[in-house]
C-alpha cells in the first residue's frame, strides 16, 4: 500500500497548546488522579464472605441451566442452534426421536463444557423454544475438566435450584 | 434454431433441443423457483411457483405481444420468437401468494425438522415471500406418518407430488398415492403396501420440503454441519455418482450426484445405506508384524523398510489385486511387486456376486456385480502380465508350493474368505494382508497392514460401462490406518506424499486403455470405450 | 573486629536486607495498584493453617514459595548457557551496586570496645563511588539483551532490543545530571556528597533543580520503570525480553528490576535530596552519637521510601511514551537540559562569587536563584519549540512522489 493510497484515512494528531507542550498540565493531572483514587473508598467485594450482588438477574449471564416445561420434561428440542450460534463450540448434542407423544426430538445427550464456554449468551440469544438460560450463577469452579462438562441433568438441576428466584423468562409459548 | 428473449435477454437454442421454460431460464442465468418439476419426472404444474409472463414477438414488426395470464414455465416448451419475464412485478406478486398460501398450513417447526437448511420452502419465502404472516395459525407440530422405508410428516407436505410420480415412473413400484382433495390432500399409501423398493431413498432427495425423512438420517445431524464431498458409490460395477456428505469425518448420509452418463439423479438404497462398515469398531486400526512366531505391533515409521526387505527376500512373489482398489493403487501394487519379482502372478481378487441385475422402468440399474473397479483393475493387470491370473488359479499355485510370498489386497466390506480357503495360505514364508475387518486370512499374516474404506480413497474406478470417475477422498482414514495407495507409493520410494492425479497421469501414457484420461478429470468420468475403439 | 569479618557481616546483612525488601516491595506495588485502583490489593495471606491474615504481609512469602517451587522447565529452543547466565548477569550487577551506598553516616560504636567508627556501607571508602556504580549499573543492560537474545522469542528480541537502544541513550543524561553534583560538591564519594549538602543546609535539588529533573527522568528510564518500561510493555511484547523465564529465573529478573528501583530512590536521595541530612534533626555533618546515627539512617530510609512510593504511583498516573517520543525526549529534551546544566553550575562554580556580591546573596542563594532561572528557560524553550512534535510518520501533506516517502 503506497501512501497516497485514496483509501487511506489521514488522521493526524490535534496540535497541542502550549500547556499540553509543557507536560507540567500532564504530570499534575495525572498525580491527582492517582491520588484522588488512593484516598477514595475501596469498591472490593470481600467474597465469599460477602456476596456480590447482581442488579438484575435476568440479564446476567453465569452458568447455563435447561429449562423444564409444565410437565417437567426437557424443554429443549434438540434443534443444534445453540450449539450451531455457540463462538466456543462448547455445546454438544445428541438428539433422538423423543419418548412422547406430543414432541418430535428431544435431546438424549446435552453437554455443556463450561470451562470452554465464554459466556457471550448467544445460545439463549438462538433457542426458539428459551429451554437454554444463563442464570446469575457466577461462582463457577470445580476440581477437575471432567467436573466442569455439564450434562443434561446437571443443567435441569441448575434449573431447579434457580427456577424460583429467576423465573423463566418466556418469549413464546 | 430458435432465439427467445427473457428477461430482455436474447439466447438462441440449437434446433433439436426441447427446452421448457425453467431450463431455457437457466441458461441466462435466471432461476425460475419450482417445487414440483424435477428434470427426471414427467411435468405435474401443480405447485404454480414457476409462473412466469409469457408472449410472443413477432418476427417481422419486432411488436411483443403478451398473454394476459400468468402460465407455469414447467409445462411450456420454449419456441421461436417467445418472450419469457420472470422479474415482474405481477410474477413476484404470484410467487409471494404462493408461498403464503403454502405456509399457510405448514407447521413452522424448522428447529426440529431435517430439511432446514436446505429446505426450498425456507429459500424461497426468504428469497420470494412476503415478510408478515397473515394467517392467525399457530405454529404446531406435524403429524408423523410410517409409510415403510420412509417417514412422512404429513403437514409439512407441500404437494408437490415428486415422490408419488417417482415411484411411478422410475421404480415403477407405485405404492404412494395422493388421498383427500383440495386442503386436505395428503401423501399415503394404501394400508398393507408400504413404500418399500430398492429405490425408495431417492423420494426423500426428491422432496422439496421436510415431509419425507430418511430413517436413517433422521434427527441425528443438522445439515449445515455437513460438508460434502464427490464420491463414488463402491456398491455395485454402476459405479453411480455420489455425494458423501460428513461432519469431522464421519460420514452421515450418502445423495446422488447427477450424472447423465451413469445414475442420472438416483441411487439405489444398496448404495445409500453402504457407509457403516466405515465407522465399524471392527476395523484394523494398526498395522501387525510377526516375527519366529510372536505377532505383534508395527508402527508405520519403521514398517515400510522391514516390508521392503520382506519382500526382496521371500522369493517368488503373487500379488491379489482387489477389484475395490482404484485404479492408481492397483497399478501401484503391481508396480511395486513386478518391481521385486519380474515374474510374479498378478491375480484379480475375488470378485463378488450377488443375485442378478436388476433394472427399474427408469432405466436404473443395480448390477449383480458387487465391485466398483474389476475392469479397471483387470485393464492394469493385463498391463503388466498379459493375462489376468484368477484367484482359483492362485490357490492352485500355492497347494503346489510354487509361491513363497503373496501380497494379498482386500478391501472387502464383508466376510471374503473362509477359513478352507486361508488355510491354504498356511505353508508361505510371507503374506502381507491389507484388509478392513480380521478374516481368517489376516491371522496368518505374517504383516497386517489395516486397509482404507472408500470414502478414504483417492483415485479412479471404471465402471463396467468402461467409465473412468476420479475422485478425492471425502474423509482422513481413522488413526493408525493408511490408505493402500500411500503404502505403495512409500514402498515404491516416491517422494512427497501419496498423488492420485500424478499416478494417474503415469498411467494414462503406459496403458493405451487409459490414455483419455491424461491430464483431465470431469465430474462425470470419462468414456475409455472410445479408445478400445480405437486400439 | 578483623575488616574482613566487618566486610563479611555487612555484605550478609545488606544482601538479606535488600532481597527481604525487594519481597515487600512487591507487596507495596500491588498494594499501591489497588488502591490507585479502588481495590483493595492482596489482604489475606497471614499466618499459615491459621485464620490470622495480619494485611496480607504474608503475601511475599507466598509469592517466594511459589516462584522456588516452579517447575523448572527449560524451552527447547533456547541458547541453553546464555539462557542461565542472563538473569545471574543482571543480578549480580543489581546487587553489586549497593556496595557504595551509604545506608546512613557512621557508627561509634564505643561500647563494643572498638575504637573505630562503623561506616553504613559496604565499601565506604571507594573514592570513585559514583563510577563505579555506573560501571557496574551497565552491566544490566547485558542482563537483558542476553536474555532476550538467549531465549530465540521475537518478542523477547524485540524487548532486548529496546531495552539496550533505550538503557544506552539515558545514561548520558543519567550522567550529565550528576555531573553537576559531582561539580558542585567536588567529589565521587556518596558520602561526601551527602555530607556537602549537611553542612551547606541546601539539597542539591533545591539549587540545581534543572539537574534534577533529568537526573530523575534518566533514573525512571533506566530503572524501566513506567512511563519508560518499552522494553516489557505487557499490551505489547507479552512480557519483553523474560517472556521465555519462569521460576527462579524469572524471580532473578523481577528482583533485579525492583532493586534497580531501589537504587535509582537512593541515589535520588542521597545526590540531590541530602541523603540523611533533615534541617535542625540530625545535626551537623560531623557529630555521631548513637541515637543521631540512628535517626540519620531512618531519615535516609524514610526519603527513599518516600521516593519508592512515587515511582509507584507514576506508573498509574501517567500513560506509557511511544518509543519515537522516548527517545526524543532522550535526545532532543534530556541531554541538552543535562549540558545546559553542567554549563550553568560549571559558570557559576567559576563566576558566581562575584555575581552574587552585588546583589547581597549567599552562594546556595545565588545558585539557586541561577538554577531555577535555568530550569524556567529551558522548560519554555523546550515547550515553545517543541523538539518532539516533529515526528517521523509518513504524512499526506508531502506530495506523493517526493522519494522519502517510499
Amino acid at each position: 500500500m503506497k501512501t497516497d493510497d485514496r483509501n487511506i484515512n489521514w488522521v493526524r494528531e490535534p496540535r497541542l497548546g502550549l500547556a499540553g507542550r509543557s507536560y507540567l498540565l500532564l504530570f499534575v493531572q495525572g498525580l491527582t488522579t492517582t491520588l484522588r483514587h488512593f484516598f477514595s473508598r475501596k469498591k472490593t467485594v470481600q467474597s465469599p464472605e460477602e456476596r456480590h450482588e447482581i442488579p438484575d438477574p435476568p440479564i446476567y449471564r453465569g452458568v447455563h441451566r435447561l429449562n423444564r416445561d409444565q410437565r417437567g420434561r426437557v424443554k429443549c428440542v434438540a434443534c443444534f442452534l445453540c450449539a450451531t450460534a455457540c463462538p466456543a463450540d462448547c455445546i454438544d448434542i445428541v438428539a433422538a426421536e423423543s419418548p412422547w407423544t406430543d414432541r418430535e426430538k428431544y435431546p438424549q445427550s446435552f453437554t455443556i463444557d463450561e470451562l470452554r464456554c465464554i459466556f457471550c449468551g448467544m445460545c439463549e440469544e438462538a433457542c426458539p423454544v428459551d429451554a437454554i438460560e444463563l442464570t446469575s450463577l457466577y461462582d463457577l469452579s470445580g476440581k477437575s475438566r471432567e467436573e466442569m462438562i455439564f450434562d443434561k441433568e446437571k443443567l435441569l438441576s441448575v434449573y431447579d435450584q434457580t427456577k424460583n428466584t429467576e423465573p423463566m423468562i418466556t418469549k413464546r409459548d | 434454431m430458435a432465439t427467445i428473449i427473457i428477461d430482455n435477454r436474447e439466447i438462441e437454442i440449437p434446433a433439436g433441443r426441447r427446452l421448457n421454460g425453467i431450463e431455457a431460464a437457466r441458461l441466462v442465468g435466471v432461476e425460475i423457483p419450482h417445487y414440483c418439476w424435477h428434470p427426471g419426472l414427467s411435468v405435474a404444474g401443480s405447485c404454480r411457483m414457476c409462473l412466469v409472463e409469457v408472449g410472443t414477438r413477432d418476427p417481422k414488426t419486432g411488436e411483443i405481444a403478451m398473454q394476459p395470464k400468468l402460465v407455469p414455465a414447467c409445462n411450456t416448451i420454449v419456441a421461436d420468437n417467445m418472450v419469457i419475464v420472470t422479474n415482474s412485478e405481477k410474477v413476484a406478486r404470484a410467487r409471494a401468494m404462493v408461498e403464503e398460501d403454502l405456509l399457510l398450513r405448514h407447521p413452522i417447526d424448522c428447529p426440529i425438522c431435517d430439511k432446514a437448511g436446505e429446505c426450498l420452502l425456507q429459500d424461497y419465502h426468504f428469497e420470494y415471500g412476503q415478510p408478515e404472516r397473515r394467517a392467525d395459525i399457530r405454529p404446531f407440530t406435524s403429524r408423523r406418518r410410517d409409510l415403510g422405508d420412509v417417514t412422512l410428516f404429513v403437514d409439512r407436505c407441500v404437494m408437490c407430488s415428486r415422490c408419488v410420480r417417482f415411484a411411478r415412473e422410475i421404480s415403477g413400484t407405485c405404492e404412494l398415492m395422493i388421498t383427500g382433495r383440495g386442503a386436505r390432500e395428503e401423501i399415503d399409501v394404501v394400508a398393507g403396501f408400504p413404500l418399500n423398493n430398492k429405490l425408495s431413498g431417492n423420494v426423500v432427495d426428491l422432496c422439496p420440503v421436510g415431509a419425507l425423512g430418511d430413517k436413517d438420517f433422521l434427527y441425528r445431524q443438522r445439515v449445515w454441519y455437513l460438508r460434502r464431498h464427490r464420491g463414488v458409490c463402491t456398491g455395485c460395477s454402476t459405479g453411480c455418482s455420489i455425494w458423501i456428505e460428513e461432519n469431522q469425518d464421519r460420514v452421515w448420509r450418502i445423495k446422488p450426484r447427477e450424472n447423465p452418463f451413469v445414475n442420472k439423479w438416483w441411487i439405489c438404497n444398496d448404495g445409500r445405506y453402504d457407509y457403516p462398515h466405515v465407522h465399524d469398531p471392527r476395523r484394523l486400526t494398526q498395522p501387525w508384524g510377526r516375527e519366529t512366531g510372536i505377532t505383534d505391533t508395527r508402527d508405520w515409521i519403521d514398517l515400510p523398510k522391514e516390508l521392503n526387505r520382506s519382500l526382496g527376500e521371500a522369493g517368488r512373489l503373487a500379488a491379489v489385486i482387489s477389484p475395490f482398489l482404484t485404479v492408481e493403487e492397483a497399478y501401484l501394487l503391481c508396480k511395486l511387486i513386478r518391481g521385486i519379482d519380474a515374474e510374479a502372478p498378478l491375480v484379480i481378487g475375488p470378485v463378488p456376486e450377488v443375485g442378478e441385475e436388476e433394472r427399474f422402468p427408469g432405466g436404473f440399474t443395480i448390477r449383480a456385480e458387487k465391485c466398483p473397479n474389476r475392469r479397471g483393475v483387470e485393464a492394469v493387470i493385463a498391463h503388466f502380465a498379459r493375462r489376468v491370473a484368477t484367484f482359483d488359479e492362485l490357490l492352485t499355485e500355492l497347494d503346489q508350493d510354487a509361491l513363497q510370498g503373496v501380497w494379498v489386497s482386500g478391501g472387502y466390506k464383508h466376510e471374503w474368505i473362509g477359513q478352507a480357503t486361508a488355510a491354504r495360505f498356511e505353508r508361505l514364508k510371507l503374506l502381507v494382508v491389507q484388509d478392513l475387518f480380521p478374516s481368517p486370512l489376516s491371522e496368518r499374516a505374517t504383516y497386517l497392514l489395516p486397509g482404507a474404506a472408500y470414502p478414504e480413497r483417492d483415485g479412479s474406478y471404471v465402471n463396467h460401462a468402461d467409465r473412468l470417475q476420479s475422485v478425492r477422498r471425502a474423509i482422513r482414514p481413522p488413526a493408525g490406518v493408511r490408505t493402500e495407495g500411500s503404502v505403495c507409493w512409500e514402498l515404491l520410494g516416491r517422494k512427497g506424499l501419496y498423488n492420485a492425479r500424478a499416478a494417474l497421469d503415469e498411467i494414462a501414457r503406459e496403458i493405451l486403455y487409459f490414455s483419455v484420461a491424461a491430464d483431465t478429470a470431469p465430474e462425470t468420468g470419462i468414456d475409455l470405450k472410445a479408445n478400445l475403439l480405437a486400439g | 573486629m578483623p575488616p574482613i569479618l566487618e566486610s563479611l557481616l555487612k555484605i550478609a546483612v545488606l544482601i538479606g536486607g535488600l532481597m527481604t525488601a525487594a519481597a515487600y516491595l512487591v507487596l507495596l506495588e500491588r498494594w499501591i495498584a489497588a488502591w490507585v485502583q479502588d481495590r483493595l490489593g492482596p489482604n489475606r495471606v497471614g499466618v499459615p493453617l491459621t485464620k490470622i491474615r495480619l494485611f496480607g504481609l504474608g503475601q511475599p512469602v507466598a509469592d517466594g514459595g511459589k516462584f522456588l517451587t516452579k517447575g523448572e522447565f527449560t524451552p527447547g529452543h533456547v541458547d541453553k548457557i546464555l539462557y542461565f547466565l542472563a538473569p545471574m548477569a543482571i543480578f549480580v550487577a543489581a546487587i553489586a551496586a549497593f556496595a557504595v551506598v551509604p545506608l546512613g553516616s557512621v557508627v561509634l560504636p564505643a561500647s563494643w570496645g572498638v575504637g573505630e567508627p562503623v561506616r553504613l556501607a559496604v565499601a565506604p571508602g571507594l573514592d570513585v563511588g559514583m563510577l563505579y556504580i555506573f560501571a557496574v549499573g551497565s552491566v544490566a543492560v547485558y542482563g537483558v539483551v542476553l536474555g532476550g537474545w538467549a531465549s530465540n522469542n521475537k518478542y523477547s528480541f524485540f524487548g532486548a532490543i529496546r531495552s539496550s537502544a533505550q538503557l544506552i541513550s539515558y545514561e548520558l543524561p543519567l550522567g550529565l545530571g550528576i555531573l553537576g553534583v559531582v561539580l558542585a560538591s567536588g567529589s565521587l564519594r556518596l558520602d561526601n556528597i551527602i555530607i556537602e549538602q549537611a553542612r551547606s543546609g541546601t539539597w542539591n535539588a533545591l539549587v540545581q533543580p534543572l539537574g534534577f529533573v533529568v537526573f530523575c527522568v534518566a533514573a525512571f528510564a533506566e530503572a524501566g520503570r513506567l512511563p519508560f518500561d518499552l522494553p516489557e510493555a505487557e499490551q505489547e511484547l507479552v512480557g519483553g525480553y523474560h517472556t521465555e523465564y519462569l521460576g527462579v529465573k524469572l524471580m532473578m529478573y523481577m528482583v533485579s528490576e525492583f532493586l534497580h528501583m531501589v537504587l535509582a530512590a537512593f541515589l535520588i536521595v542521597i545526590l540531590f535530596l541530602g541523603g540523611w541530612h533533615f534541617w535542625g534533626l540530625t545535626g551537623s555533618a560531623e557529630a555521631v552519637s548513637w541515637p543521631v546515627a540512628l535517626l540519620r539512617a531512618i531519615v535516609l530510609l524514610a526519603k527513599v521510601m518516600g521516593a519508592i512510593f512515587f515511582f509507584m504511583l507514576a506508573r498509574w498516573s501517567w500513560p506509557r511514551f511511544r518509543y519515537d517520543q522516548l527517545m526524543e525526549v532522550a535526545w532532543k529534551v534530556m541531554i541538552p537540559w543535562g549540558l545546559i546544566n553542567v554549563v550553568a553550575v560549571a559558570a557559576w562554580m567559576e563566576y558566581g562569587v562575584q555575581l552574587a556580591r552585588p546583589w547581597n546573596l549567599s552562594a546556595a542563594q545565588g545558585m539557586a536563584v541561577v538554577g531555577w532561572g535555568v530550569l524556567l528557560l529551558c522548560w519554555l524553550a523546550t515547550t515553545i519549540i517543541d523538539p518532539t512534535a516533529s515526528g517521523n510518520r509518513p504524512r499526506r501533506d508531502l506530495s506523493a512522489n517526493d522519494n522519502c516517502l517510499e
